[in-house]
């Protein structure tokens, strides 16, 4: 007569179905959607900074599993300041954005005006296994979008993962280079270098850094910021004189 | 000094009475034998459904090769014999048809030998899994031939390996674990895992390790074991019970509805033991009395009604194990067509054994009370023909207390939880209480009125004589239709939740990423009617000038408020939305907001509860940084938790429509349609991905029909035997009521007359019953629906009214039934037994 | 010769116990004249209830014929014979069987309320009062005496002013001052009503003031 049990506080099944759904797809390729914080005041930022930086991107930008002072954009704008650099970097990641997305939304990205750009986009089209000729459209046509808006642009180069096969991730590999070239912008020649692989600056899921994976991600990009910023500088101070 | 002869005589006299006793013994064993056992055997087949749908007893899931602790360990079970273990690799790579040119991204599962070690992979040929699945070749989905224009027979690229197709796969038992995929499925053999040349530097590789557990009993010693050796967090121990696979706790709510209705049919059983004991007793009052009269003690008259009881219970008992046997032999013959072939309908020994002594300890306990009053009996009570008290208050507190002890103790052991099992008895003595409460204050009003018309009067005066349990007959009564009103009201709550949120409409491809401007492309492309969603990413900053805090929200078990939310917009409610607060999506005061910088949104039910949120808040959500400032101007329901996409925020088109958004398509179509699609989208809108999930919806339901026939089976089986012992107890109490008819025909009434009133009464006891009883049905099955399925309650008013009805009609056709007799015998013959 | 009032031809009654067979009434024949007062004497199992069933019709005898105003009402149905029960008989029990659920007024009401009639709380009120318990009218059966229960049984008989009373050892169950007091309340109502009384009894203190002694041995007239 007995029938063993747990006890039971179950969430249906349909409603697990979706949320999956909306977790994998709209916050990158894991459920392990840990909340992060994002309370952005936007408004009216107490401090006058010299310049605005977005980092334009997927979960790898938005920090997925780690909290947003974490992620990576919150550490360059920590390095900058202390090196001087009295820049604000602004979060602009969307987890689960295919480079189609980022396209999507680049005129939203300009109406911000910010000065420099991080464009970050692509692993969640390769790891849907789109086309790499559509990866390579979508971020060419934005940075052609960026750079006639005047903002300087810094593309973060992407590997793919090794299992896509070696001729998906060559070619997924030359996109970066390739765009970097057409559109005359700085190239950070791999986003994820020294953490893509190593589990432990990544979280279990094999995807996203830990804090200190976005340490390290944060340390890789400076320098391009760095010349970004002088590079934006020099062109405003050319404006200037053409001004005056 | 038992007097045998005495015994037989008094079973003799009172042989209706005794009758039904035996009956009712006899029903309740039969219910508590077949549904335990039953069951159980339902519960291990719904665990091989668990097991097939992971295809293993533990499964061990890393990102990264398995820890050599780890390693060892597996390798000792197998030294052992405690278990065999299969790894599989799955993970995504591309395939190439490399003739054509085509490629697609593919879901690689590379697979040991041993796979699946529960369910079967069914290939299109009928031929063996394992035999097909050779090195050098593989087995693909149909829809990787349409991608790749690609036949069994053809060599396809994967990595570095040339493999030849074999075979397609029409089912694949843990589908649904991995079913949201980005390709079709391809299985390639072991062998050929190094010849793929995929796993590498840089690879991110699913590894799952597969243990298929000999003695089924040791699975969660061994998983703990696994567990406590196993690399945190990377490596994740599960055994087929506890894995999230969302299945489970579907399993689980019904395995739960299982027991509840374990646990309701020992309440029934109880119930009708206790009045039908209660009624034999009772027509045994007269005898006692005399009895004392003449100097018995109580010790002789005790002891020889509970040895009476004990034979009468045993004769049941005996009849009742007897019949669930028959039933057993029977029963395939008479569900084979319902159930499921893998349900064995065997009734296990153990289960035998348990009922019969739940059967004893409950005829034991129930027949405490009656016989305390046996004993409490006056003899000069008895001559007066009035009733007996039934002893001191202390004694009958005594007797429930330890009557409330056993069933807690029962439901405890049931539910294997003790918290689970205080509350629920909780419940049910908060409900009985409310029971007996409204009982006794209709029945005070009912006392006040005197009806005109003679028969009607004669009815309600019924109610009131002296020495007459209608008080105990319609709190007994509508105790026990409450617990059918329950478990009828439960399942069909369940059914509703989860057997109809997979009706033949629903979607069964999903379409990621669709950029704004492919929209109208896509749709001619599709062909069909599909559903579209535009997705805007944002962030809830605060409610009510109340910041998120992230760390409370992280505490959240379900849903949090600091993650990104999926905003949409439109204008119109869907098919499964309702609106529960506001009289329409945005209000009528758009103007009005706008003039203050803020814009309406309408919330669902549960993201409110989640965050306090109620119409009239401000809330503050920051779309990718730009903040937007929100009026909650209606609140939403879903009626149905199907499986289709829902928005906890909805906003005006104008609000987001020039906000950042991809679109998100659901659709439902053929396999050769999707097919055609998929490569019309590879051509022209590469960027679209689509998640193909029909045949996980299709494994999905094919289990949830199965379980809702099991569902429906014990369902009926439960309510027809507590119909019965309702039945049984009516008569037993009606019987008593029948001597009224005599004097009625005495005094020159008509049949048509005793028929009326006893119509008429026994329908004012049925409808106080029958309403009282969905009243507490209502609260309990709300309670049970939300608190422990945590699903939506639908209190299905005209069904319950069916109920009722059906209530009313059994009450009077069972009482009419049993005064049948006297109203077309001559009075005479009644007349001489009362004297 | 008066007019019969009842009259039963040729009754016989047996009953079945286990395999034998027990006569109980043995071709009985007799008539009950209207307006008298007839006693059947016997001792104890001689079959007087019996009889007294049979004539009223509470029972259906193996054989023989009972006539009541010259109608034959062996072969009646239950329901044919109701309205001869509510308005042509009334009876007085040993065990008084009063309605347990009705008060005493309720009682004697309830065979006038079954007749239609609209002056039934009147009448049962007038009875009541009659036989000095018209201040228990709110009492009910088990609240009262042994002899205050056969005053109302005995209001309930006459309410309809029945044209016979059948009554079955109304005394049996009191003692003597009470059924001294039953006795002749129902000879004073008997002869208000001017109704025919048929008496069961083994006491011949009632059975000497009765018009008419019938004396039954073992379910024969012993003449």
């Amino acid at each position: 007569m007995k029938v063993r049990i747990t006890k039971s506080a179950g969430k249906n099944l349909c409603k697990l179905l979706l949320c999956l759904l909306f977790i994998y797809v709209l916050a990158g390729c894991d459920r392990q959607d840990k909340p992060s914080s994002n309370n952005p005041q936007p408004v009216a930022p107490a401090r006058i900074y010299e310049g605005t930086i977005i980092a334009l991107g997927d979960s790898l930008t938005a920090g997925l599993g780690v909290a947003e002072e974490e992620a990576y954009p919150a550490v360059l704008e920590e390095k900058l300041q202390q090196s001087g650099y009295n820049w604000q970097v602004i979060n602009g990641g969307i987890s689960g954005e295919t480079s189609s997305g980022a396209l999507t939304r680049i005129n939203w990205i300009i109406a911000q005006k910010p000065d420099i750009v991080i464009l970050e986009t692509g692993a969640n089209d390769g790891m849907r296994g789109i086309p790499t000729w559509v990866i390579k459209d979508n971020i060419s046509q934005a940075a052609k979008l960026l750079k006639e808006a005047g903002v300087e642009v810094i593309l973060a180069g992407m590997q793919m993962l090794q299992n896509l096969g070696p001729d998906y991730t060559k070619e997924f590999a030359a996109v970066y280079p390739a765009v970097a070239q057409e559109q005359k912008i700085l190239l950070i020649p791999f986003f994820l270098e020294q953490v893509a692989g190593t589990p432990s600056l990544n979280l279990p899921d094999f995807i996203h850094p830990t804090p200190e994976g976005h340490r390290i991600v944060a340390q890789t990009v400076y320098p391009y910021v760095v010349k970004a910023i002088q590079a934006r500088r020099l062109d405003r101070s050319a404006k200037n004189k053409k001004n005056r | 000094m038992l007097n045998f002869r005495f015994i037989f005589r008094q079973i003799r006299s009172s042989h209706k009475q005794a009758l039904i006793f035996v009956f009712c013994v006899a029903l309740s064993l039969l219910t508590l034998v077949s549904l335990g056992g039953f069951s159980s055997s339902v519960r291990s087949s719904m665990l091989k459904d668990a097991r097939q749908l992971h295809a293993a007893d533990i499964i061990i899931h890393s990102h990264y090769p398995l820890s050599p602790v780890l390693t060892t360990a597996i390798k000792d079970y197998e030294k052992q014999g405690l278990a065999t273990s299969a790894v599989v690799h799955e993970f995504y790579s591309m395939t190439s048809n490399t003739a054509l040119e085509k490629s697609v991204l593919s879901h690689l599962k590379v697979i040991e030998k041993g796979y699946p070690f529960y369910g079967k992979v069914e290939l299109a040929s009928g031929r063996d899994f394992s035999e097909v699945l050779k090195e050098g070749t593989i087995v693909v989905e149909q829809s990787a031939l349409d991608r790749l224009g690609a036949e069994p027979g053809d060599s396809l690229q994967i990595g570095s390996a040339e493999l030849i197709i074999a075979d397609t796969v029409i089912a694949e038992p843990d589908r649904p674990v991995s079913f949201f995929s980005f390709g079709p499925r391809i299985f390639v053999a072991a062998a050929d895992l190094e010849r793929l040349d995929l796993i590498r530097m840089g690879s991110r590789i699913h590894y799952n390790y597969l243990l298929k557990v000999n003695d089924p009993a040791m699975v969660d010693r061994l998983a703990d074991e696994l567990a406590s050796v196993a690399v945190a967090p990377q490596e994740r121990v599960n055994t087929f019970e506890n894995a999230e696979s969302g299945v489970k706790r579907f399993f689980e709510n019904f395995l739960f509805f299982l027991n509840l209705i374990g646990i309701f049919t020992l309440l029934l059983a109880g119930i009708g033991i206790q009045t039908a004991l209660g009624a034999l007793l009772r027509d045994s009052e007269y005898t006692i009395g005399i009895m004392k009269a003449v100097g018995a003690t109580n010790r002789f008259i005790c002891s020889h009604f509970i040895l009476m009881i004990m034979l009468l219970g045993t004769f049941g008992t005996l009849l009742g194990l007897s019949l669930s046997f028959l039933l057993q032999l029977y029963l395939p013959a008479l569900f084979g067509g319902i159930l499921p072939a893998s349900v064995d309908l065997v009734i296990a020994w153990d289960t035998v054994f348990e009922g019969l002594l739940l059967g004893t300890a409950v005829v034991g306990l129930f027949s405490f009370m009656p016989l305390r009053r046996v004993r409490n009996l006056k003899p000069a009570a008895i001559f007066r023909k009035e009733r007996g008290t039934a002893g001191g208050r202390l004694a009958q507190y005594f007797t429930i207390g330890v009557i409330t002890c056993f069933f807690t103790g029962l439901t405890i052991w049931q539910l294997e939880d003790i918290a689970t099992g205080i509350y629920f008895v909780l419940g049910l003595v908060g409900l009985l209480g409310l029971n007996t409460l409204i009982t006794q204050a209709l029945l005070r009003i009912i006392r006040k009125k005197r009806p005109r018309t003679l028969a009607l009067r004669q009815a309600f005066r019924g109610l009131f004589r002296p020495k007459n349990a209608t008080r105990a007959i319609i709190i007994t009564l509508s105790a026990s239709l409450s617990v059918i009103f329950s478990i009828y009201l439960i399942e069909q709550n369940l059914q509703a939740t989860f057997i109809q949120s997979y009706p033949p409409d629903l979607p069964n491809a999903y379409f990621l990423d669709i950029q704004p401007t492919q929209r109208q492309k896509f749709s001619t492309i599709l062909g069909t009617e599909a559903q579209f969603y535009p997705i805007i990413r944002a962030r809830l900053a605060s409610i009510n000038g109340r910041a998120i805090d992230r760390e409370i929200e992280r505490q959240r078990r379900r849903d949090n408020l600091s993650r990104e939310f999926n905003l949409t917009y439109r204008d119109f409610l869907l098919d499964d939305e309702q609106l529960i607060v506001g009289d329409s999506l945005f209000g009528n005061r758009i103007e009005e907001l706008r003039q203050r910088g803020e814009v309406p949104v309408s919330v669902l039910d549960t993201v409110a509860e989640i965050g306090d949120i109620r119409v009239g808040n401000l809330l503050v959500f920051s779309v990718q940084s730009i903040p937007l400032k929100a009026r909650v101007t209606s609140m939403r329901t879903r009626t149905e938790s199907q499986v289709r996409p829902y928005f906890y925020f909805v906003f005006q088109e104008e609000t987001l429509k020039a906000a950042p958004q991809t679109i998100f398509s659901a659709a439902k179509m053929e396999r050769a349609k999707l097919a055609e699609v998929q490569n019309r989208l590879a051509k022209e809108l590469p960027n679209i991905s689509v998640i193909d999930i029909a045949k996980t919806i299709e494994i999905l339901a094919r289990i949830m029909h199965k379980l809702s026939t099991i569902v429906q089976f014990f369902t009926s089986f439960s309510i027809i035997a507590g119909l019965l012992i309702i039945i049984s107890s009516i008569f037993a109490t009606r019987l008593a009521r029948i001597r009224e008819a005599v004097y009625y025909k005495i005094l020159g009434a008509s049949s048509g007359f005793v028929l009326q009133v006893f119509t008429l009464e026994n329908f004012l006891i049925a409808m106080v019953c029958g309403l009282l009883a969905g009243l507490i049905a209502q609260a309990g099955s709300w309670i049970v629906c939300s608190r422990v399925f945590d699903i939506s309650y639908h209190p299905l008013p005209g069904r319950m009214a069916i109920m009722v009805g059906i209530t009313v009609l059994l009450v009077i056709g069972v009482g009419i039934g049993a005064s049948l007799s006297i109203l077309q015998q001559k009075p005479a013959g009644f007349l001489r037994d009362e004297e | 010769m008066a007019d019969k009032v009842l009259e039963a031809v040729e009754l016989s009654k047996s009953y079945r116990v286990d395999d034998r067979r027990i006569t109980v009434l043995d071709n009985i024949s007799m008539a009950v004249e209207k307006g008298e007062f007839l006693v059947i004497e016997g001792k104890s199992g001689s079959g007087k209830s019996t009889l007294l069933s049979l004539l009223s019709g509470l029972y259906k005898p193996d054989s023989g014929r009972i006539l009541l105003n010259d109608r034959d009402i062996t072969g009646l149905s239950e329901d044919q014979l109701a309205p001869f029960r509510n308005r042509t008989i009334g009876y007085v029990f040993q065990s008084f069987h009063l309605i347990p659920s009705l008060t005493a007024l309720e009682n004697i009401m309830f065979p006038a309320e079954l007749n239609h009639d609209p002056a039934a709380t009147a009448k049962a009120a007038e009875l009541l009062r009659r036989v000095d318990l018209h201040q228990r009218d709110d009492n009910f059966p088990h609240q009262l005496s042994g002899g205050e229960k056969q005053r109302v049984a005995l209001c309930r008989a006459l309410v309809n002013s029945p044209q016979i009373v059948f009554a079955d050892e109304p005394t049996g169950n009191l003692d003597s001052a009470n059924g001294e007091t039953i006795l002749q309340l129902l000879m004073k109502l008997r002869r208000e009503v001017a109704t025919t009384l048929v008496m069961a009894t083994h006491s011949r203190e009632i059975s000497s003031t009765a018009d008419r002694i019938l004396r039954l041995v073992d379910g024969r007239i012993d003449s």
